[in-house]
């Protein structure tokens, strides 16, 4: 049984008065315990729908998005994912340790385990120095890796990233890249939704690409360069769109 | 419970850094405060004229702080984005709605505590050790603000800001108005007149029950049944907003 997974997963948006718009189109993905699966795609073509109607932010219009064989809404599910949202928000008058203990608190974790767990991942994405400042004086890339800290509190199963290296510079991406290669060698599943083909070609063993809420391609990179007959993951990438838009003028 | 209980502190803490609250509370102080301004009367006149704006303020300023406070606790979770990582951890939209819905009475029931606390050093100040009927008037007080800030909080799982502030002053005005109305209309014999503002007086909470300060500020004593019936009377429809918050939630997405 595959670790994530979705059935004909639909989700379309209504905008007003009988405007209509696709957001994501009978997607089926697989995704098997162990992997780093990457979720490619221009913008707007529904890869950060597809993470929030995993997670239970968005209902889907039709199909099922299960996690470890369960709904999005099931509370014992959620205590194996970890969630690191597209330039994440967080409340701007907590340090970074409190709002990793708040985080730490919905996960039923002792006060013990959350002091423990806080100073390892403080360290581990290089915030050991920032204890005292209030996060509204983070940068973009210290919230991204405060983000990534809170991501992994529970210690999940999954991890679930959108982007997780906007804002980050070339060394932040680097340690970024290395620590989810790192967490994914300690047995974690990641699913990452990124436009940085570079990164997910470093990291992912399969890829989907998505486009106009469909998902047109997915499999290894290998097969999927192979059946292009692509030299590089850009060159696939441009040319399973391109495909795409000739089978299905928008 | 214990997951809208941590939602709950977060919420209070979230609320202490807003600025608006504070202001209102400081005004609320000040118009308490300027009850003693009308020294030139009667020790006697003088003392009522304190309890009954100091009431009218408490009742005026914490509805303020009631509709404030709770207006934006879960649109500026939206705004903000930060509910998409709440709502990842495992938490269900119910445990939400309530945490917020603990949290802003906390941060209620600090301000209401501050303005009461200013109110009975203000009597002790004259001289005046305040007697039960005044604690029974702050308390309806008090369970009438609960209402208020849970009704906002309904209101705001399922619509706009702007929607939410006029609805909220809109229901605030029309409950104090509501016992007037229906004098009106006992005098009418339109039926469907009749029926609506029937159907009116049930829906909107009538805030005129919480309202025993004429009573208490000329010494008519307000029985311990009366305050018990007032209470269970609020806790109802506090109860019922809460049902009407999480329904809606449940549904929204975010």
């Amino acid at each position: 049984m595959a670790l994530i997974e979705t059935k004909d997963l639909t989700k379309i948006y209504e905008l007003g008065w009988n405007k209509k718009v696709i957001g994501l189109n009978q997607v089926n993905l697989q995704i098997e315990e162990g992997e780093i699966f990457g979720i490619l795609g221009p913008n707007g073509s529904g890869k950060t729908t597809c993470l929030k109607l995993l997670l239970g932010v968005l209902f889907p219009t039709s199909g099922e998005a299960l996690i470890m064989g369960k709904g999005p809404l099931d509370v014992n599910m959620k205590k194996h994912v970890g969630f690191l949202p597209e330039n994440p928000y967080y409340y701007d008058y907590l340090t970074g340790p409190e709002l990793l203990k708040f985080y730490g608190r919905l996960f039923d974790l002792s006060p013990a385990e959350i002091n423990n767990r806080t100073a390892r991942l403080l360290e581990m994405v290089g915030l050991a120095g920032a204890k005292r400042l209030s996060l509204r004086h983070y940068s973009k890339g210290m919230l991204e890796r405060i983000g990534l800290a809170a991501s992994l509190i529970n210690d999940p199963k999954i991890l679930v990233l959108d982007e997780p290296t906007t804002g980050l510079d070339p060394i932040g991406c680097k340690e970024t890249r290395d620590l989810l290669l790192q967490l994914n060698q300690q047995g974690k599943t990641i699913l990452l939704s990124s436009h940085f083909l570079s990164e997910v070609e470093r990291v992912c063993s399969r890829i989907a690409i998505f486009h106009r809420g469909n998902l047109i391609e997915q499999g290894t990179l290998k097969e999927l360069i192979g059946q292009y007959q692509a030299n590089t993951l850009e060159d696939l990438f441009v040319k399973s769109i391109e495909k795409f838009d000739q089978q299905h003028p928008a | 419970m214990k997951k809208s209980w941590i939602i709950a502190l977060n919420t209070f803490h979230e609320s202490l850094r807003k600025k608006t609250l504070y202001i209102v509370l400081v005004f609320g102080l000040v118009v308490i405060g300027a009850s003693r301004l009308f020294s030139f009367l009667t020790a006697q006149e003088e003392l009522k004229m304190i309890q009954d704006v100091s009431f009218s303020a408490i009742e005026f300023f914490g509805a303020l702080i009631a509709i404030f406070g709770s207006l934006g606790a879960i649109s500026s979770e939206i705004e903000k984005r930060t509910i998409y990582t709440l709502l990842s951890k495992p938490i269900t939209r119910p445990h939400f709605v309530i945490g917020k819905f603990i949290g802003q009475k906390l941060i209620l029931l600090i301000n209401f505590v501050l303005l009461c606390l200013f109110f009975i050093g203000l009597l002790l100040f004259k001289k005046s050790m305040p007697n039960v009927e005044i604690f029974k008037a702050l308390f309806l007080i008090y369970v009438e603000l609960l209402l208020i800030s849970s009704i906002t909080l309904a209101l705001a799982t399922f619509t706009s800001d702007a929607f939410n502030i006029i609805f909220s002053f809109f229901l605030y005005i029309v409950g104090h108005l509501t016992s007037y109305g229906r004098q009106l209309l006992e005098r009418t014999e339109n039926i469907i007149l009749k029926g609506l503002g029937d159907m009116l007086y049930t829906l909107v909470p009538n805030y005129e029950n919480f309202a025993i300060r004429d009573k208490v500020v000329v010494g008519v004593p307000v029985s311990w049944q009366y305050v018990g019936k007032t209470t269970a009377y609020g806790i109802i429809y506090i109860v019922i907003a809460i049902l009407i918050g999480i329904y809606f939630f449940q549904k929204r997405e975010v």
